[in-house]
């Protein structure tokens, strides 16, 4: 079954590390040039993510992030180039469109926030197995209900879209015709809705009966298959960004 | 030693006002195997949900009267309506009808599914890989450990979900018609599981349309009707009643041949329906001759065909198959590629390789929608199927969409409901009907589209006896009336009893395609395609011997 998760499991460095540990990193990053205040510490940041990336052999899943978020990138420089409110210097022109420097170091800014956190959230989702991830959240205390619902979804998505193809088959092997001309498709889904809503809410009340009788409701603290400690990697990896966000604060403060 | 005691129970639906379970007082004693039987409707589900707490914890409603677990003596038993389903569930299992509802939709990996409830229960983590590791063993899915649930097939999910459930290593195993999505091998895999369970003092419940495997394997039996215990008694007496048949129950073969004498009911002299020369066979036979004399009979040319869903896994290889007209059955066990076949002869699914004739015209130029007006295909689950609210909309949709004038869809639609049964309930909600009434609308609404071709897959599920019954009318009907009938089927006396034609299939490749006669004949065959003998055949075995 395709599943909506986008974690890879290339067994390296990365996929082995603790998922707190990532998800500190992902803070880190994240809070660390905005605490230092300078466009270097946003390259800073990308650079060691892209580095983790390679190494981790997941830059080819992360680019395709990257393309999706270029129009909104684009479009920031487009707007603060042009219409920034402290815009004073100009720095080139279009034809009739002038862009300013204020407006595009504004622009900078802002993409490369959103480029540090895209790496550095990608960096996370693509080496972390959410099911592992939410059982830490679990077991640091998260309701065994709020952990379910989490995880369900990467499995019960899948299942929706699988019920929905059987259901356009049902409906298509009775004359519905579901494939040609843009209009032919769009009225075709109208009939669509009511049967796979009705089975995903069938489907939801017998499961919520089948989690019953597996002890859902105990009142038993859960128990876990695996023990996953922190390793010495993790330590070290918590100590260098500490390390970074108390260097990010010092820069700041001694400026 | 008693372990489950009912007293005076009555159970009511939210909004229904026929009782469900009606009275029933009866004791079961620890480590029997309990059967329970009656036609659809007849409350075994209900009683299931019952022993389990669902009932009333889960479905709500009116009840009344009282289930003890452990013991007749109030003080030392558990009442069920008193106890949470998270705590009844440390004692009693129970595994459902259909596997997939079972799984909890949140593990990833059979092991983990298999886990689940023991997680949740607090046991400890060496003591839950003990487990799952002897259930695994027993159940024969090792091999299954790493898979994900839900892309297993329906055999191997059922195996899983009741390994999640034997697992809790539960004091009462109650079975809902565990085995009514299986193959004959898998479904007779899980009756032996069950039985070393027993072996091993377990108490089994279990509710089942299988009547030769209750009288082989069950201590007692409950027979219910309309909510009400008929009868609780061993198999040879139950089976023995004059009035089975007034309860929608078929006797095991065996029992009839004992009580009425073989040579009375001509089973030695039973013959599979490709070689029996009764009057519909040979009305049918008249009528078929009739129709080939102006056209071919040959309905779908298989050539080189090949297909797989992902690329290192082949489902179907290189298969060359010619359909005619004669009623065939698809048999062989799950996961064959039955299904992946016949969506491949719908145009639901295309080709890896090869190509597929329907009347020497090949069918990758047609949509689906095309092929309809010629093959109806009634799918599995009817709720993958059924989106109206009303029973003769739902009916009426295909001739509607296939061209059919409003007032001979109409006609067509009222026909076809009579012929499965159900008259008079063209204004219900298809959602609020039973499940076997549901695979029934399923049935009507291909039915009424009046295609020269009908393809069934496994239209016996959640049928009782009379429902087969009603089946195997419809499919003599149609074979009189000239049209091909193409089943995928588990229930291999129904295919002794109404198909000319088996095709065995195993690991995508056609094993066998004979008449029944000489497919259930062949042991070696059956053994590789993990089928079993029609009953039938089996009984006249024993005499030859």
């Amino acid at each position: 079954m395709k599943t909506i998760s986008l974690y890879v499991d290339k067994k390296t460095y990365l996929t082995g590390l603790h998922p707190f540990t990532k998800l500190f990193y992902v803070i880190a990053a994240i809070t660390a040039p905005l605490i230092a205040g300078k466009l270097s510490g946003f390259f800073l940041m990308i650079g060691i993510s892209l580095i983790l990336l390679i190494s981790g052999g997941l830059l080819r899943k992360a680019l395709p992030l990257v393309v999706f978020t270029f129009t909104i990138l684009l479009t920031i420089f487009l707007i603060q180039g042009l219409f920034y409110q402290n815009n004073v210097t100009p720095l080139l022109s279009l034809g009739q469109l002038v862009f300013y420097r204020e407006g595009l170091l504004y622009a900078a800014r802002i993409g490369l926030n959103i480029l540090n956190m895209l790496f550095s959230f990608a960096l996370f989702v693509l080496s972390t197995d959410p099911f592992i991830f939410v059982e830490e959240l679990e077991r640091a205390g998260l309701p065994k209900k709020a952990g379910y619902i989490i995880v369900s979804v990467f499995q019960i998505i899948p299942q929706m879209a699988a019920a929905k193809n059987t259901i356009t088959d049902a409906q298509r092997s009775r004359g519905l015709e579901t494939e040609g001309r843009l209009l032919t498709r769009a009225r075709a889904f109208i009939p669509l809705l009511s049967p796979v809503v009705t089975s995903a809410l069938i489907n939801t009340r017998e499961r919520s009966a089948a989690l019953e009788i597996r002890g859902f409701e105990a009142k038993t603290r859960k128990t876990f298959l695996s023990e996953r400690s922190f390793s010495r990697s993790d330590r070290l990896g918590f100590f260098l960004m500490l390390l970074l966000l108390s260097v990010a604060v010092l820069w700041r403060n001694f400026q | 030693m008693t372990c489950l005691t009912f007293r005076n129970l009555k159970y009511r639906y939210p909004h229904q006002e026929k009782l469900a379970l009606d009275s029933l007082s009866f004791t079961i004693k620890k480590g029997e195997f309990v059967g329970l039987i009656g036609a659809n409707g007849a409350g075994k589900s209900t009683l299931c949900g019952a022993v389990m707490g669902l009932v009333p914890h889960f479905y709500k409603g009116a009840y009344g009267g009282k289930i003890l677990l452990g013991g007749e003596d109030e003080d030392d038993a558990i009442e069920v309506a008193k106890t949470p389903i998270a705590e009844l569930c440390r004692s009693v299992g129970l595994v459902f009808q259909n596997p997939f509802n079972q799984l909890s939709g949140a593990r990833i990996t059979v092991y983990e599914e298999i886990a689940f409830g023991l997680q949740n229960t607090g046991i400890v983590r060496e003591e839950i890989r003990r487990r799952i590791e002897a259930v695994m063993e027993l159940l024969d899915i090792v091999s299954l450990r790493d898979r994900n649930p839900f892309d297993l097939s329906g055999g191997q999910m059922q195996r899983v979900a009741l390994a999640s459930v034997l697992v809790m290593e539960p004091e009462i195993l109650v079975l809902d018609e565990p085995t009514s999505q299986l193959d004959p091998a898998a479904g007779e895999e899980v009756f032996r599981a069950v039985e070393t369970l027993k072996a091993s003092g377990i108490t089994i419940i279990m509710a089942e349309q299988k009547m030769e495997k209750l009288a082989a394997y069950c201590d007692r039996i409950i027979l219910l009707h309309q909510g009400k215990i008929v009868d609780f008694d061993t198999p040879d007496q139950i089976f023995s009643r004059d009035d089975l048949s007034d309860y929608g129950i078929c006797p095991p073969l065996s029992y009839l041949v004992a009580k009425k004498g073989a040579e009375k009911l001509d089973i030695y002299g039973w013959k599979p329906h490709s070689s029996r020369d009764s009057q519909d066979s040979r009305a049918a036979q008249d009528s078929r001759a009739a129709r080939d004399s102006w056209f071919p009979a040959e309905i779908f040319a298989v050539r080189n065909l090949s297909f797989s869903y992902v690329p290192e896994l082949p489902v179907l290889t290189d298969l060359c198959l010619d359909l005619d007209n004669r009623t065939t059955a698809i048999v062989g066990q799950n996961g064959a590629g039955k299904t992946t076949l016949v969506k491949l002869l719908k145009g639901l699914l295309s080709p890896v390789s090869g190509s597929i004739w329907y009347r020497k015209e090949d069918i990758s130029g047609k949509t689906v929608a095309m092929l309809a007006r010629d093959i109806g295909y009634v799918f599995q689950n009817p709720d993958d199927q059924i989106f109206k609210y009303h029973v003769l909309d739902e009916v009426m949709f295909g001739p509607l969409h296939i061209g059919m004038e409003e007032q001979l869809a109409k006609t067509r639609a009222l026909e076809a409901l009579e012929t499965v049964g159900l008259t008079g309930l063209e204004e219900v909600n298809p959602y609020d009907l039973e499940l076997h009434e549901r695979k029934m609308v399923a049935v009507a609404s291909v039915l009424a589209m009046d295609t020269a071709v009908l393809i069934l897959d496994e239209p016996t599920i959640a049928q009782d006896y009379r429902g087969r019954e009603t089946l195997k009318r419809l499919i003599r009907q149609l074979e009189g009336e000239g049209k091909a009938v193409l089943s995928i089927l588990h229930d291999m006396d129904f295919v002794y009893d109404c198909f000319e034609r088996v095709i065995v299939l195993a690991a995508g490749k056609v094993m066998g395609d004979a008449g029944g006669e000489v497919i259930f004949h062949n042991k070696e065959l059956l053994k590789q395609a993990g089928l079993e003998q029609p009953t039938a055949v089996k009984l006249r075995n024993l005499r030859i011997k």
